[in-house]
């Protein structure tokens, strides 16, 4: 039973860290999660 | 002609004709106008790859005939 | 504090910018990879705990620009008032790069100058009198060797020193008339001599430039039209080969057997749970993401080698020798180096697309770049190279290829529409010194791609494979759906109206739908949700070391001959690249008309070359076409009349416009 209940709190988890980050990034401005390149990819947009 | 000119010479710029003035002014700027010298240093049926001053290029059939030496 | 770094294209700012702020834009050995300005503060090791912010500009020969990354230099120096500017200068061309330097000198801003790539000059015995430089243009000069942080600190703290103050310009150009041309032509021959006389003075050149050396006969090879791009697809088979069927699955191997114990483990503790749990955790988190780690090692290897083929000057050449190419389809040379750079990754290629001054060639370039497959696409090769073609490195050679002569034919096309008149186009490319590529800098370029990666798995991925996994698992009515009724789940039944369009291109089920539908939101999501709904992980076999024995159950599950197989994979790579790089180009071509241009062209192609695959495929392999030849051309054709309408409309209001330039009379009375 305890299995379950970790399992579950993983789940949540992991899924709300995920959705987290994202939302995060997306509210930074980013256009690609993770890439180590993208803020001077959002740069560029705002200077044309 | 730039494409007429042998390879592993050194030529001074006669003329620069591109018809485009952004262009010549370009060219100017990497140092290549009338007066200065140029090395043609290999070429090829529809390019070619130049010395002009410390530097190196490769020009295309269009731009390399608009450069006379 | 703001610190601006000018210079000549490819003289090192975006290098030095990034030793001095630890941040990792991207840089190459050629000109022009800078295309926006990016700032950042300067780590305090080098200002001595004062607050400076480095400023990266676009590289530039000139104030005056040519090339509109070149605009955003001069714009910037002149309107946003920067407390100093860092001059980087080439050392090994000194007598070009002065000439920007005299006139940044002349803007009453403190210049500092590096002199950068000094490691260079001392290899090919060229000595530079810094002293005598310095007192000639009359400002600090050092020599620095960015990609070795040598000389940044002298330059920093020297810049700091001389904010505030006035510096005086060696060289101040006459009061002249700016709207004539012949004034200004003669000015900047003046300037143009004031700085060869300089550099007579301090340069002191053991060999000259214009003597041939090995490296121009090497250039002369790789420019060559035949042995060039006989070279290139060598070295392009070389790095596909190394990355997908030698090194990136041999230590692959190795990390799926990790990630495939870790999920029998959870499974296992699980086992007495309810199955949906078991399902989300141990299938959709665990295996869905798993199966696109496990591809991991290939992807890095594939960065490793792009890195190493980048900084060495490689890819100069390679536009060089692509430029006749791309002008007779109607792009330009130019168009070579978003294309060379999409093999990374989609969005920094189309941004790359800025350097074309042409407004048709640009806007045709950046719709077509996404054709060659990128980092986030080789984990779906590699998944159906080893699947159905024995793990073979030559799948992604010939995606690679095919995807350049799907730009070629799609530059035909768009030339076709836009009724392109045939315009000048010059073409001219530095062609940097060869240069050892720096094990350290590719290694890092690695490291942050992999770091990209494992994010993008652990977040979007995540999501998506857990999302998909729910959807499978319900009905409508939100009940667990029951074996052998899997086609009445959520998900089943969203992706199987798509199915049916995808019949006649050979793959028509729900789950292949589903997979190339999540892989709009991230290409890698092909393999998750394939993983998920097939209930696969394995794909990289354990104890073969080869990628077939589990990939061989994705055969099997799926249904999929090797023609059909091929026809998928085509459609995944083709078809649009992903929503990040579809926002990339809508800001990029600033035009909804071009948007949707771009967007109905990718789908047209993807949707086509799998058709054709498929059928002809079919017809060779057993003799006769595949299912619904019929209904799958009618779709072509439509496609085809569709191009063919819009290419007329948009030709008469060409022909239009013309007409009403040349002849003002007939143009008044329409």
């Amino acid at each position: 039973m305890s299995s379950t209940i970790i399992a579950t709190a993983v789940v949540v988890l992991a899924v709300f860290l995920a959705g987290r980050y994202i939302y995060k990034e997306k509210k930074k401005g980013s256009k690609c999660i993770g890439c180590p390149y993208c803020e001077s990819c959002s740069k560029i947009d705002k200077d044309s | 002609m730039l494409l007429n000119a042998e390879p592993g010479k050194t030529y001074t710029v006669k003329e620069i004709n591109t018809d485009d003035e952004e262009m010549n002014s370009f060219l100017f700027r990497l140092g290549c106008y009338v007066g200065e010298p140029i090395t043609l240093i290999s070429k090829k049926k529809k390019s070619c790859i130049v010395a002009i001053k410390d530097g190196r290029y490769n020009l295309d059939e269009l731009l390399s005939s608009a450069i006379i030496v | 504090m703001r610190i601006a770094f000018a210079g000549n294209p490819n003289s090192g700012k975006t290098t030095m910018y990034n030793a001095l702020t630890g941040r990792s834009e991207k840089v190459g050995n050629w000109g022009g990879v800078t295309v926006g300005s990016k700032e950042y503060p300067i780590k305090e090791e080098y200002t001595g705990g004062k607050e400076v912010v480095a400023v990266d500009l676009p590289g530039a020969y000139s104030m005056s620009p040519f090339t509109p990354e070149e605009g955003i230099t001069s714009e910037y120096v002149r309107t946003a008032n920067p407390d100093a500017i860092v001059n980087i200068v080439d050392a090994t061309n000194l007598s070009r790069s002065l000439f920007f330097t005299t006139q940044l000198l002349e803007l009453g801003i403190p210049v500092v100058v590096a002199l950068n790539k000094s490691d260079i000059n001392e290899k090919e015995g060229t000595k530079i009198d810094v002293k005598k430089l310095s007192e000639k243009l009359k400002c600090p000069v050092f020599e620095t060797t960015s990609t070795e942080g040598k000389g940044l600190k002298d330059v920093i703290s020297n810049a700091i020193e001389l904010v505030g103050g006035g510096q005086s310009a060696p060289y101040v150009q006459a009061d002249i008339n700016l709207q004539n041309k012949a004034e200004v032509d003669a000015e900047d021959r003046k300037r143009f001599s004031f700085v060869n006389d300089i550099v007579a003075n301090v340069e002191k050149r053991e060999m000259l430039s214009s003597e041939t050396t090995k490296s121009d006969k090497l250039d002369g090879v790789l420019t060559n039209p035949i042995a060039g791009i006989l070279v290139f697809a060598a070295v392009m088979w070389a790095v596909f080969w190394v990355s997908q069927a030698w090194l990136g699955p041999l230590v692959a191997d190795w990390l799926v057997g990790w990630i495939e114990t870790f999920q029998e483990w959870v499974a296992g503790k699980l086992e007495n749970s309810p199955a949906i749990l078991s399902a989300l955790l141990a299938d959709g988190i665990v295996g869905g993401v798993g199966a696109v780690v496990g591809f991991l090692p290939l992807v890095m290897v594939m960065y490793f080698l792009i890195a190493l083929l980048e900084d060495c000057g490689y890819m100069a050449r390679v536009s060089a020798v692509m430029d006749p190419i791309f002008k007779r389809v109607g792009l330009s040379g130019k168009s070579v180096i978003p294309v060379v750079i999409g093999t990374g990754c989609g969005i920094p290629a189309i941004m790359a697309c800025r350097t074309i001054r042409d407004e048709r060639e640009r806007r045709a370039t950046s719709m077509l770049a996404t054709f060659i497959p990128c980092g986030a696409k080789i984990p779906v090769i590699a998944l159906f190279a080893g699947a159905f073609f024995a793990g073979a490195g030559w799948v992604s050679t010939l995606s690679y290829f095919f995807g350049l002569l799907l730009i070629f034919l799609g530059a035909l096309l768009i030339k076709y529409i836009t009724g392109y008149k045939y315009r000048k186009s010059f073409f001219i490319m530095e062609l940097p010194k060869w240069k050892m590529p720096s094990l350290k800098f590719a290694f890092k370029s690695m490291m942050e791609r992999a770091k990209a990666y494992i994010i993008k798995a652990a977040t979007i991925i995540l999501i998506c494979n857990t999302v998909v996994q729910i959807m499978q698992t319900f009905d409508w009515h939100f009940n667990v759906v029951e074996e052998g009724a899997e086609n009445t789940s959520i998900l089943a039944s969203i992706a199987s109206p798509f199915a049916i369009l995808l019949i006649p291109l050979g793959f028509g089920v729900w789950q292949l739908a589903a997979a190339a539908i999540t892989g709009f939101i991230a290409k890698e999501n092909v393999v998750g949700t394939l993983a998920v709904v097939y209930g696969l992980t394995a794909f990289i076999d354990v104890d073969e070391l080869e990628m077939t024995g589990g990939a061989n159950n994705v055969a099997m599950a799926t249904g999929l001959t090797s023609v059909t197989a091929l026809a998928y994979l085509f459609f995944n790579l083709y078809t649009p690249p992903c929503f990040a790089a579809i926002g990339a180009m809508n800001s990029e071509m600033k035009s909804r008309a071009w948007l949707w241009g771009a967007i109905g062209l990718q789908l047209g192609t993807g949707y086509t070359v799998a058709f054709l695959i498929h059928q002809f495929g079919t017809l060779f392999t057993e003799g006769h076409f595949g299912n619904a030849f019929i209904p799958g051309l009618i779709a072509v054709a439509i496609m085809a009349t569709a191009v063919i309408l819009i290419g007329r409309k948009t030709r008469a209001h060409f022909d239009e416009k013309y007409r009403l330039h040349r002849d003002g009379k007939s143009g008044a009375a329409a």
